[in-house]
């Protein structure tokens, strides 16, 4: 087990990281979620070594990493988008050559790249140097590299930027798999919130460096709002004091110039308000209600946080 | 040693697919060098000096191998951050100073191969046929290696912290000319210099023949195994400084 136990990261005064604890288990597949600059990449990189924290530590299996660097055999990375892969070579060239620095090699390596090198559809550009390759496609020999040679835990720093949506699936067909049949252990981070809505048991979300939830994907969007009713007056508006009457349970007003947005739980709550609006006889110049995606609800999430601790 | 044959493996796959830039890249050091042999040439023959002639095509063979010796590491740093991959190799297992001596022996072996085809040219072009004893040049050479490498290692432990070092390398390189050329032996201040007395030893057994002294082994040994060990010991503070603000990878 990969755990990260109250990892600090101070750039002078600033905390890039403050006491994060989680881990990440055999088999799991995480998800590290947070808007630039929470501290996603710092602890990605922690766990890769290549940034000295200040205070904390990160152990597998009871192990510091800082004893030795040989766990790093058991450590797969796609750092920051593309930038992973030697320009020069081909796809199937990165593989083995990462694969090898890390002590892997032999015709099974050889089969396992063949295999996923397909898998990524990466078949028909075989004989381009990844310099002559799309983003998209460089993202993919990125991924190729990084799991390649099954290493125990793969950290993925948005893995599906600039990748079409059919390799998207394959990248979640192959990530589940993976995890299900090597019992690889996944954390990854990315904005496609679908992607990890669809892969990721397991959630952590950072905030200016802190943890501000950990639990599995259920019980963040139980903490999150459902809906969101959006509406926008052509005159006169309702008054903000009974707007904010006619809504009973959890909700969240903003009132924008004209528009106003509430943010609830369940589809019933909306009818009052609705109600009112008709007896009030208001002109409307726009009116949405919108299921909202998980990212949104993470936005809440985090505005949440932000007023409690206000 | 896998991760030497993996460096090797690097350097065949890269050479052959860009054949074009590794022939141009000989190309251009034959010429190069031609028009140095030839420009002085006339002016050493009327003085009646062979000797000169031939301590010249021998410093350009050490150049060769002193430069390939000294650029396989700070390439690696410059290059390998701009081409992106620098993260990866900080991962590798066995270290990243691991993965440098690595990939410096990689850059060595092929090195000498070169030197002693190109040696074979240049005599072949110029007419002038050195007895040159390739066993011993390449003893000499592969044991005065190191303190180039750990030279090279304090560049790139620069590097990583200051990022734009070019000027200071291309400076270095030719820095280089100077320290096959210089006599490091017997020992005086030269000595202490990296490679001086490794070069020395080297043109006294493999060019002019003269014995074997231990003395002069000591020296070279020495002097190898302290800028290594230095080097190795600058770079590693310069690694943790970077790893402490984030830099790797960041150029």
């Amino acid at each position: 087990m990969l755990s990260v136990k109250g990892l600090t990261k101070k750039y002078g005064d600033n905390a890039a990281l403050s006491k994060v604890s989680f881990n990440l288990g055999k088999g799991e597949i995480v998800a590290l979620l947070g808007a630039n600059g929470c501290g996603k990449t710092t602890t990605v990189n922690s766990i890769c070594g290549l940034i000295d924290w200040d205070d904390g530590d990160i152990t597998i299996d009871g192990t510091s990493i800082k004893q030795s660097s040989a766990y790093k055999k058991q450590i797969g990375a796609v750092l920051g988008g593309c930038r992973n892969t030697n320009w020069r070579l081909k796809a199937k060239q990165n593989a083995e050559y990462f694969a090898r620095l890390r002590g892997f090699k032999g015709p099974a390596l050889k089969e396992k790249i063949s295999s996923l090198h397909t898998a990524l559809g990466l078949d028909e550009h075989e004989n381009k140097e990844i310099l002559k390759l799309s983003t998209g496609n460089k993202q993919k020999a990125a991924l190729l590299s990084a799991l390649s040679y099954s290493p125990d835990y793969v950290l993925l720093d948005e893995p599906t930027l600039g990748l079409d949506f059919q390799t998207v699936d394959s990248l979640k067909a192959i990530i589940e798999q993976e995890a299900k049949q090597s019992g690889q252990s996944f954390l990854v981070t990315s904005h496609d919130l679908g992607f990890i809505e669809d892969i990721c048991e397991r959630v952590i979300v950072l905030d200016k460096g802190n943890l501000l939830f950990e639990g599995d994907v259920t019980a963040l969007k139980q903490k999150l709002y459902a809906y969101e009713l959006v509406i926008e007056y052509l005159e006169n508006r309702l008054d903000d004091y009974l707007t904010a009457s006619l809504w009973n349970q959890r909700t969240e007003i903003l009132h924008d110039g004209q528009r106003t947005i509430i943010k609830y739980d369940t589809p019933e709550q909306v009818t009052p308000f609705i109600s009112t609006l008709h007896s009030h006889n208001l002109a409307i110049a726009e009116l949405q209600v919108n299921k909202l995606s998980m990212e949104r609800a993470y936005q809440t999430l985090i505005n949440t946080t932000q007023e409690a601790s206000a | 040693m896998n991760l030497v044959i993996n460096e090797l493996k690097l350097q065949w796959i890269e050479m052959r697919q860009y054949w074009f830039e590794t022939i141009t890249s000989l190309g251009f050091l034959l010429v190069m060098f031609l028009g140095v042999f030839f420009g002085i040439k006339g002016f050493v023959l009327q003085q009646g000096d062979n000797q000169t002639l031939d301590s010249l095509i021998f410093g350009f063979l050490l150049w060769t191998f002193a430069s390939t010796a000294y650029g396989s590491i700070t390439r690696s740093v410059i290059e390998d951050t701009q081409k992106g991959y620098i993260e990866q190799l900080f991962m590798c297992p066995k270290g990243f100073v691991g993965l440098m001596l690595s990939r410096s022996l990689a850059d060595i072996i092929p090195s000498l191969i070169t030197v002693t085809l190109m040696a074979y040219l240049v005599m072949f072009i110029t007419g002038n046929w050195l007895n040159i004893n390739f066993l011993a040049m390449y003893a000499t050479l592969l044991l005065s290696a190191p303190s180039l490498v750990g030279f090279a290692l304090i560049l790139c432990g620069l590097t990583l912290v200051y990022k734009k070092i070019e000027t200071v390398s291309a400076v270095l390189s030719l820095l280089l000319m100077g320290l096959v050329a210089i006599d490091g032996l017997p020992f005086n201040a030269f000595s202490l210099l990296p490679f001086a007395s490794g070069a020395t030893m080297a043109k006294n057994i493999a060019l002019l023949n003269e014995p074997f002294i231990m003395t002069h082994l000591l020296i070279v040994s020495a002097n190898s195994l302290v800028y290594l060990g230095f080097g190795i010991f600058i770079f590693k503070f310069f690694e943790k400084k970077a790893k402490r603000l984030n830099l790797i990878g960041q150029y």
